[in-house]
């Protein structure tokens, strides 16, 4: 089995266009909720609240290329770009047919599949659609844009698993590498926000409705206080790569991947629960080949739901104990649902680069369900290298990763 | 409807759907060699063409024959009597 490392990344977010202004702002601690009186006009719909990204500079991308891209498609070729150039990679290098792209979205574009069906329907008439909306509309639509924007030949796969979609996208990604199929993937997820999003979670009682009010307490992952998600959008897009390939051509790493694992709870439709998601863990731990107490800090998937950040809380008490940090970034970011592994993930590895833990903001009282973990309740200095991304998906899907940050000199 | 609106709305479908410069809109253009038009392009250009003109060309064989600007007028202009009339 090679080894496979993280080379480059790129991320658009609520925080920022890049990894580094996503960074910048969880330094400053602050957050990307914001109100969405908007969506007033939506009967049932109680949860007024988002996290957006901006949508910026998208003509720099071609229109041959663009035209098939929703929001989401255009975060994640975004993304895309600023992964490719802080790998070292040059868009003609990467079209050799051993470079590949696995990327997940929880549904096609949210806007293009609202917008075909108000054009669509009322009169019954397909004569009136833009080829365009149905390349935006295909669950693939973020793997696909993304492959040919950069011009990949290589394997081209979508994970849609939604929450747990671009982790998914990172484990498969991984396993290609490891094997020996593909030199280099990239990989991860991307979202867009929309008020049908949101009333989905709100429809099944998941979505924060008490904070329209004060937006920026709406998300408080393990709070006492908290009352349901709040969504977000944007894209993490990372490239993995062999080792030997990336030490070869002198790239920069970021981190290695020590394992992975994926597997059905096999117990509820939505319902999260303790064993499954420990079950989940253990086998990424082992996958990797690390003891418990090798691992020295955990992101958590805590989307600030009544039922999920509990049964979260105590598998990572009952896998790793007590003693080992822990923050959800979704206090800061909101949710970002399908893209939220894959930006969390590189805000995890920015974060140990600049050497600190990044606290659950909005976390004031821990809630009783959530106690017995050692939660990072404000910024503070980490020595930590090797963590565990955590990510959950209704469907009673988990999935869990566990990296290694990079250090000159290699790892042990 | 004038020659003069028909070409104006028209290079108004191909500035907006299609992002092409102004300058490079003349009636003797391939709208597939120079305009960088391609098949799916050419679906969307139906569908705007309809909207803006107000006409039905999606069954028309006709629409097939097009390869310049200057018969993208052309035939808005004989589809525009037709359906008037």
């Amino acid at each position: 089995m090679k080894r496979v490392v993280i080379t480059g990344m790129g991320a658009v977010s609520p925080l920022g266009g890049t990894v580094a202004e996503q960074a910048d702002a969880l330094d400053a601690g602050r957050h990307g909720v914001r109100a969405m009186p908007e969506w007033a006009e939506y009967k049932g719909l109680r949860s007024l609240v988002a996290a957006p990204a901006e949508l910026k500079n998208e003509k720099a991308i071609p229109r041959q290329n663009r035209r098939s891209m929703s929001r989401m498609s255009i975060f994640a070729a975004q993304a895309a770009q600023e992964a490719l150039r802080d790998a070292g990679l040059v868009a003609e290098g990467v079209g050799d047919g051993r470079t590949g792209c696995v990327a997940g979205s929880t549904t096609g574009s949210a806007i293009a599949l609202s917008q075909v069906y108000e054009t669509m329907l009322p009169e019954k008439d397909f004569s009136i659609l833009q080829s365009m909306q149905f390349f935006q509309c295909l669950s693939h639509t973020v793997a696909m844009n993304v492959a040919q924007y950069l011009g990949l030949r290589g394997v081209l796969l979508s994970t849609n698993a939604a929450c747990a979609s671009s982790l998914q996208a990172i484990g498969a990604a991984f396993d290609l590498v490891r094997s020996g199929r593909q030199d280099a993937v990239f990989c991860g997820g991307a979202e867009e926000l929309h008020a049908t999003v949101t009333g989905s979670f709100d429809m099944l009682m998941a979505a924060s409705v008490r904070y329209n009010d004060r937006p920026e307490a709406a998300s408080r992952p393990f709070d006492a206080a908290r009352d349901g998600l709040v969504c977000g959008e944007g894209a993490g897009i990372v490239v993995v790569e062999d080792l030997e390939r990336a030490r070869a051509r002198g790239a920069r790493i970021h981190a290695e991947i020590l394992g992975f694992h994926t597997c059905s709870g096999g117990s509820h439709i939505s319902e999260s629960n303790r064993d499954g998601i420990a079950a989940c863990m253990r086998a990424a731990l082992a996958d990797a080949r690390c003891a418990p107490p090798e691992i020295d800090y955990v992101s958590a998937h805590a989307t600030s739901t009544i039922q999920g950040d509990g049964e979260e809380a105590a598998a990572i008490r009952n896998v790793l104990g007590e003693n080992v940090p822990v923050s959800s970034l979704k206090g800061n970011l909101g949710h970002t649902l399908g893209a939220s592994g894959a930006i969390e993930l590189v805000a995890a590895i920015e974060g140990l680069r600049r050497g600190h833990l990044y606290p659950t903001r909005n976390l004031e009282t821990v809630a009783e369900e959530c106690k017995g973990i050692r939660h990072v309740a404000a910024r503070e200095p980490t020595a930590a290298r090797t963590f565990l991304k955590n990510s959950f998906a209704f469907g009673g899907i988990n999935a869990s990763l566990v990296c290694r940050r990079w250090t000159d000199g290699g790892t042990p | 409807m004038t020659r003069e609106e028909i070409v104006s709305k028209t290079n108004a479908v191909f500035a907006e759907s299609f992002e092409i410069e102004p300058e490079r809109l003349k009636p003797e253009a391939n709208v597939f060699l120079d305009l960088g038009l391609d098949s799916l392009d050419t679906v969307d250009l139906v569908v705007a063409i309809q909207k803006r003109f107000g006409v039905q060309i999606r069954d028309d064989d006709r629409v097939r024959a097009i390869r310049t600007l200057g018969d993208v007028y052309d035939f808005i202009e004989t589809i525009q009597k037709e359906q008037q009339g």
